[in-house]
């Protein structure tokens, strides 16, 4: 609780500083607490990181391991496994352009000038299909690399990206069923979104990579990977259908009498005046649906994909950089934070905005 | 056939049947394959197999087992698990996160400054790469030999060595149930009598029951204790083994401390959202009253913010019991562990699925059950403080 | 089941027929009955929860009745999909709180319906919207939100959007009830004259002034039914029932 205080005329710098940081003893003493804790994580961290670190691989792993500080030379060597997985070597600028690919479209849908289903549609349309061209060739002289050899990085976004191409109309789609006023329809897809919600993912992506090829005939079955972006999208629609739902609700009835009222039919209404403002009231929500579901694309390692928590135990793993895994685990949890801060960011700034547009 | 599309009643009911029934099918249809594919594999369908031996074993139990124990006293053994990581998990995370959602409530900047640090770096790393990092950690300590030591404990790459008391399971059991009773009974003692008492009374009434409790534990403890045994037992070195004292699994341990510092960050936004939630007006008018500010905390804002935190915290709580799963990531046998190896190597695919079904939705109802009450008996009546 | 052209002349605009209508079991239209001629202007009125809301709604089927039968445009209302939308292209409505599309301009308000219900092209769709929202008097406001409008410029838009689909039939939801009194007028204004074009109207309202000027007929509603009905020289001066009577002492004030 701010103390209203009458200011005195331009109080000095040293003033203004007690003031913000000793008022009390008791604020002295956190203030010194917090500060004595910072600089001492600060210190080591930078100690660690930088000051003390080995940068390059000239001295191999030996004169690394000597080293007080931290060895970012086995990123120096083994980055490209980290982020291409196996992708053949001489091919790996091609799983970089996609892994841009991913960047753009996404940079492309905060964009508010791109907020229209269609646009978006459009947006993430292309860049799958950019990326699918891109990663697996066969055409337009690329080489064919198949599934099997995708990984790292790229593999992350991929199934990210599907996820979320495949769940989001799935959403929408749930959503709408579960407000349905035909009570067969919304009660059972009730169950189906509550039961999906009740479920670990771990235990749903298992179920689909090893369980589904049983229930399924042999030319259903596919490839696991699809299998996999398959059970991760369904578990996305499934917490997307109720943040939309949740969006839908917060639309007045006035709206869907007037444009009955005005002889739309149910798609009409459904697609030019409830969705629209649906979604605007579930965008916050839903860009943070994206952020954890970005950071849950990360389990699919527990089914043996080599995506990029994968391929880093690769980097660190085998042969003689056994002893660097800090560092290892490190440049990926920088790489996730890159992805996921900036968009978690992105979305506390939406709704600061939206939340002030409304008043 | 044409007018009875046209007609809205018909046209219901005929979408209705139509959706129901294509989704029984499609399940029905899955099931049926997946019957015969597996009879082709020479596996019957049927819950019998739960009777049967494992013939494998799990690396964590509070329960003895052996390899030769049935499926069912495996599954046990793994909701146990489950539940224990949980509510280990849960506890931790919980500190973690009140401690950092006060200080990021504070009216210190620099305290603010390090929540928010805190928040924004832990929140934004996935949980399962916090695991894989514990984990690696920990089974990089030294090995026994060389083990780092600490107030009796033993650091090593197998493990953490804490001294454990010389009891049996059951009395142990008993002493941890008194000393959860020993926590709770005084809250609860001391909620009838709210502000009718004075604050020291009510604070000797708690006091008095908690040390009661304490004490009633320590007997339990010293009337259990195994016989010609100190009532602890230090871990030791005793060739090139550790003997003694109780070993946490790094499996454990690294599960437990992401859960705590992952679910910490979560669970500080939801502590600050909780103060943020209280409205300005009350705080000035118990501010106005005279009140100390330890008293417009304890009295004012503590039980308005439990109150505005609960719902999202249940929903927390239930996310970081399902996070558990990620014990297969490092080999900690939870319940869906089980489930994994028995689909491995019992091959019965269908009734392990819908056992893990089952118990997941068991774990979630009841959870959700019992948030529910504590928010009624909770709840304001009427809702003077909205808006 | 064939339905017949809506828009044949001849026969009442609406004829509703021992209407029924419950909200679980409370029955809030009770038996009623009600005729309006084409280019017929009539005015509802009645205390709150009398059903008179309840009937207008039913008339283009926001609310589905229990029993009886109700006509609009010579074709009846009933679990037919195709006789609910040919009947509400025809039917205008204007709500008590506006219901405009918030998220778009409006001239997008007034020209979707046209557009994607009429299937009209988008330049002669946006000329009809000029024209009405000409009519209306607000043609400078065309490309603002509804939310930096005022009630009573709301209220226009929402006259302009239902008259853009160039129905036969106005139904009007007490569209003066959540305005400012400064605003009522603006859109009374309004109506009077699309009531002096020959349009047909059914009006929900209390402004008793708007009643006595342009009505035919006015009907007072209590309990879901109607109690009385006549034209308004008469209703105005020599009422027969008690509850009118006293319904109006109330209305039109001391």
């Amino acid at each position: 609780m701010e103390m209203v205080i009458v200011a005195p005329p331009a109080p000095g710098r040293l003033e203004d500083l007690r003031r913000r940081f000793f008022a009390t003893p008791l604020q002295a003493l956190l203030s010194l607490a917090s500060l004595a804790i910072m600089v001492f994580l600060a210190w080591n961290l930078l100690n660690w990181a930088i000051f003390s670190a080995v940068f390059t691989t000239s001295g191999g792993p030996e004169a690394c391991q000597a080293a007080a500080g931290a060895c970012w030379s086995v990123i120096a060597a083994r980055w490209r496994i980290i982020l291409f997985g196996l992708y053949p070597f001489e091919e790996q600028w091609r799983s970089a352009l996609a892994c841009v690919t991913v960047v753009v479209m996404t940079v492309l849908s905060c964009i508010p000038a791109f907020w229209t289903g269609r646009r978006i549609a459009l947006v993430w349309g292309a860049g799958a299909v950019l990326y699918y061209v891109l990663m697996k060739g066969g055409v337009l002289g690329l080489t064919y690399v198949g599934e099997e050899a995708w990984g790292g990085l790229a593999l992350t976004l991929f199934i990210f990206v599907t996820s979320c191409l495949i769940g989001f109309p799935l959403a929408i789609c749930l959503a709408l069923m579960r407000r349905s006023e035909l009570p067969w329809i919304s009660r059972t897809t009730g169950i189906i979104i509550d039961g999906v919600r009740s479920l670990p993912l771990i235990s749903i992506l298992f179920t689909f990579a090893i369980v589904l090829p049983f229930a399924l005939p042999q030319w259903l079955a596919g490839d696991k990977l699809y299998r996999v972006i398959l059970g991760s999208a369904l578990f996305f629609s499934a917490y997307q259908a109720e943040i939309v739902r949740g969006g839908m609700q917060g639309v007045p009835n006035g709206q869907a009498e007037a444009a009955m009222a005005l002889g739309m039919s149910y798609w009409q209404r459904i697609s030019r005046i409830l969705l629209p403002q649906a979604m605007r009231n579930a965008l916050p929500a839903t860009i943070n649906q994206f952020v954890i579901s970005f950071k849950e694309t990360s389990l699919v390692v527990i089914v043996g994909f080599f995506e990029i928590l994968a391929s880093g135990n690769a980097a660190y793993g085998t042969g003689e950089w056994r002893f660097a895994y800090i560092e290892v685990y490190a440049f990926i949890a920088f790489i996730y934070f890159v992805f996921v801060f900036s968009l978690s960011r992105y979305g506390a700034f939406l709704e600061r905005r939206m939340s002030v547009g409304e008043r | 056939m044409v007018s009875l599309l046209r007609n809205q009643k018909a046209r219901n009911v005929l979408l209705q049947v139509l959706y129901v029934g294509s989704l029984a099918a499609l399940v029905l249809a899955g099931v049926m394959i997946a019957r015969r594919n597996l009879a082709e594999q020479g596996i019957t369908s049927g819950f019998d197999f739960l009777y049967k031996s494992t013939g494998w074993d799990v690396n964590f139990s509070l329960l003895p087992a052996t390899a030769n124990d049935p499926y069912w006293w495996f599954f046990l053994i793994g909701i146990i698990n489950t539940l224990f990581l949980g509510s280990v998990g849960l506890i931790l995370a919980t500190v973690v996160g009140t401690i950092v959602g006060l200080a990021r409530t504070s009216s210190n900047e620099l305290a603010r400054l390090l929540g928010r640090t805190y928040v924004d770096i832990f929140r934004n790393i996935p949980l399962i790469l916090q695991v894989f990092f514990w984990y690696a950690i920990i089974t990089h300590l030294p090995t026994p030999r060389a083990a780092h030591e600490a107030w009796g404990m033993l650091l090593t790459s197998r493990g953490l060595y804490v001294p454990a008391p010389n009891v049996g399971g059951v009395a142990m059991a008993l002493a941890i149930l008194t000393v959860i009773a020993a926590v709770v009974l005084p809250v609860w003692l001391g909620r009838t009598s709210r502000l009718s008492q004075p604050i020291g009374k009510r604070l000797a009434i708690q006091l008095a029951g908690m040390a009661a409790a304490l004490a009633c534990a320590v007997l339990v403890l010293l009337v259990a204790r195994l016989p010609d045994a100190p009532l602890l037992d230090f871990p030791a070195l005793q060739g090139l083994n550790l003997k003694g004292g109780l070993r946490i699994p790094p499996e454990f341990s690294a599960l437990a401390i992401a859960i705590a510092i992952y679910g910490g960050s979560y669970i500080a936004e939801i502590v600050r959202g909780g103060f943020k939630a209280i409205g300005k007006g009350q705080v000035e008018a118990a501010l106005s009253m005279g009140l100390s500010p330890w008293r417009v905390f304890t009295l004012v804002k503590l039980p308005l913010a439990l109150r505005a935190m609960l719902p999202i915290l249940a929903n927390q709580y239930v996310w970081l019991i399902k996070a558990t799963t990620m014990g297969i990531a490092v080999g900690f046998t939870d319940f869906f562990m089980v489930v994994a190896l028995t689909i491995n190597h019992s091959g019965q695919t269908l009734e392990a699925i819908g056992i893990l079904m089952a118990g997941f939705l068991t774990i979630n109802l009841s959870l959700a059950a019992v948030f529910n009450r504590i928010n009624k008996a909770i709840a304001l009546k009427g809702n003077q403080l909205r808006g | 089941m064939i339905s017949g052209n809506a828009t044949e002349s001849g026969g009442p605009a609406v004829r509703i027929e021992n209407l029924d209508k419950y909200y679980g079991s409370f029955h809030a239209l009770r038996k009623v009955n009600l005729s309006v001629e084409r280019g017929e202007r009539i005015v509802i009125c009645g205390p709150s929860g009398s059903g008179k809301s309840t009937m207008i709604r039913c008339i283009n089927r926001l609310e589905q009745h229990n029993g009886g039968r109700i006509t609009v445009l010579g074709t009846e209302l009933n679990d037919d999909v195709g006789n609910i939308d040919e009947i509400r292209r025809e039917v205008g409505m204007v709500f008590q709180h506006f219901n405009l599309f918030p998220h778009m301009t409006v001239l997008e308000n007034c020209m979707i319906a046209p557009m994607i219900v009429r299937k009209r092209p988008r330049t002669e769709a946006e000329a009809t919207a000029r024209r009405y929202l000409e009519k209306v008097r607000i043609p400078e406001q065309a490309m603002k939100f509804p939310g930096q409008l005022s009630g009573g410029q709301q209220q226009r838009v929402a006259i302009a959007r239902a008259l853009c689909m160039q129905p036969q039939i106005m139904l009007f939801d007490e569209p003066t009830s959540a305005l400012d009194p400064e605003m009522i007028a603006e859109v009374l204004d309004v109506m009077v004259t699309l009531a002096s074009e020959g349009m047909t109207m059914i009006c929900v309202t209390h402004e008793m002034g708007f009643a006595r000027r342009v009505a035919d007929r006015v009907i007072f509603m209590d309990g879901g039914e109607i109690v009385e009905e006549a034209p308004p020289e008469e209703f105005f001066t020599s009422c027969r029932n008690e509850r009118t009577r006293q319904f109006l002492s109330q209305v039109l004030g001391h």
